[in-house]
């Protein structure tokens, strides 16, 4: 579509609409979507989701995933995360881009925001969902991703850096950074499960603190107090049917077993970075 | 391009497979964009030094070296070859923000949660149920037939005029669903079911862009049963 002077228009007046972004509260995902809207200081409205008991709102406005979080702009719905935050990059370059203009910059954030969906995630996810020998292969895992970003902050594509995004957080640090609070979390639910080691990865817990003292950080992130709740829940029920059936399904399981309210099916919580 | 004594290296190198969806569509984002590349193709049966050199986090194909620097996922380096050769011919996204988040929508459907997915299953590559994985597929044109009608808005592809993202993402994928149909003796593309998916597979492996990189389908059905024989243990 070209620039005709109707078209910035019609631009404009579609960022003027207003957004309401409906998600859940200990969701990771949803987290990165309303600490984007507030580092671009955009104004939205916020609906909570039971995810035990989903609106006839979500399932009209996500009927593909029926999940959370969902973007709703100018009477149009976006799900996922990630394309949700270039969205907003997109219809707010002006402001606080959260992406490079570098194309192979871009293509570097692009490209960890996919290792941290694709690889970082589910490591996470698993080794909270299982336990003894399995949960040892699964920490393992964790450990090997949170070195290669070691290595990255270390001496590789953000070595010097601040946050991933340079001075200023980028969408890799939001894709990032809501998450990694799970991590002592988990660490905290599960005794003597070492993740995220000060030791072993210093730039990167470095960065997490950095992180984490943002103010907009810290209006999204919930307490750490609330989130041990949470997770506390999650893991026994995860625990509890693996006991039932087939552990390493567990977070499959949980979906599919009748969650005990109000804890919400395993594999809509974003225990994913 | 020289080949022999003094080699200048090609400015755009792709690693990939000739028979690789993914790597497919990087080579057709590159011929939409008239950008010159050295096709670098894989061994079979192992990863080369330069593949686990230039993507040591995946070792997976495809891998574009523009000037020696690796991008490596094939999303990420359609949206890099869109950005570095804007100037050359359209825009490979749609310029409306919201047009091309429902193009990375999509194309992450395709890729991530549905189709990838199924094909793998019902190529033989991994274990799953074939009637599971052919209806997942049935599920996904479905979705995508609806996409297609939102997106096209009446013209020829996704993209509108002109090939596009999901066009690209969706499209490498044809020539296994044509594979596919021969080796698990089922339909995929039904006229009947996709009436407008079906029209635009055939005007998307006919375009200038796609005709030279997408393989034929006997040829993909060879190279899957080849792969067969030398994955079963001999007895």
């Amino acid at each position: 579509m070209e620039k005709t002077p109707e078209n910035v228009s019609q631009q404009a007046a579609a960022a003027e609409a207003p957004l309401k972004l409906l998600g859940s509260w200990a969701s990771s995902y949803t987290h990165r979507v309303q600490l984007a809207l507030r580092l671009k200081g955009l104004e939205f409205e916020y609906a909570e989701e039971d995810l035990g008991n989903k609106s006839d709102e979500l399932l009209r406005l996500n009927p593909v995933y029926k999940k959370v979080p969902v973007l709703v702009h100018g009477g149009r719905s976006l799900p996922e995360s990630v394309v949700i935050l270039q969205y907003l990059d997109d219809a707010w370059p002006h402001i606080r881009p959260l992406l490079p203009s570098d194309p192979f910059d871009r293509a570097l954030a692009r490209f960890w925001c996919h290792f941290a969906d694709d690889k970082l995630g589910p490591a996470v996810g698993a080794v909270f969902a299982s336990t003894g020998s399995e949960q040892e292969a699964a920490v393992r895992q964790v450990h090997e991703n949170l070195a290669l970003i070691e290595a990255e902050l270390r001496e590789g594509a953000f070595k010097g850096r601040r946050f991933f995004g340079g001075d200023e957080v980028g969408i890799l640090d939001v894709v990032l950074g809501c998450g990694s609070y799970w991590l002592a979390v988990f660490e905290e639910v599960m005794d003597g499960v070492r993740l995220v080691d000060a030791d072993a990865f210093p730039l990167f817990h470095a960065w997490l603190r950095g992180f984490e003292a943002l103010d907009e950080a810290r209006d999204t992130i919930p307490p750490v107090d609330r989130l041990l709740g949470y997770a506390r829940g999650v893991r026994h029920m995860l625990l509890g049917l693996a006991g039932a059936g087939d552990g390493a399904a567990a977070p499959t399981a949980a979906a599919e077993a009748t969650a005990p309210v109000p804890a919400p099916a395993a594999t809509d919580i974003a225990v994913d970075i | 391009m020289a080949s022999n004594g003094e080699v200048q290296e090609a400015a755009v190198r792709v690693i990939g497979g000739w028979a690789c969806p993914y790597a497919i569509r990087v080579f057709a984002a590159l011929k939409l964009k008239a950008v010159d590349y050295e096709f670098l193709q894989e061994p079979a049966g192992r990863k080369s030094e330069l593949l686990l050199r230039t993507n040591p986090v995946y070792k997976k194909i495809p891998v574009l070296l523009h000037r020696g620097a690796p991008i490596c996922e094939s999303m990420i380096i359609i949206q890099y070859i869109d950005q570095v050769w804007a100037s050359n011919g359209p825009a490979i996204l749609p310029a409306q923000p919201y047009a091309r988040a429902m193009e990375r929508f999509w194309a992450q459907y395709v890729d991530d949660k549905v189709i990838a997915p199924a094909l793998l299953v019902l190529r033989g590559l991994t274990d799953g149920d074939k009637d599971n994985a052919a209806a997942q597929v049935s599920n996904a044109l479905q979705h995508l037939e609806e996409a297609f009608v939102k997106c096209s808005q009446g013209k020829h592809y996704f993209g509108g005029d002109n090939i596009g993202f999901l066009d690209l993402v969706l499209g490498s994928h044809l020539g296994w669903f044509k594979a596919v149909e021969k080796i698990a003796g089922i339909k995929i593309l039904d006229e009947a079911k996709y009436p407008e998916i079906t029209a635009w597979a055939d005007r998307f492996c006919a375009h200038h862009a796609v005709k030279d990189v997408m393989p034929e389908t006997e040829r993909l059905v060879e190279f899957s049963v080849n792969s067969a024989v030398k994955t079963k243990p001999s007895n």
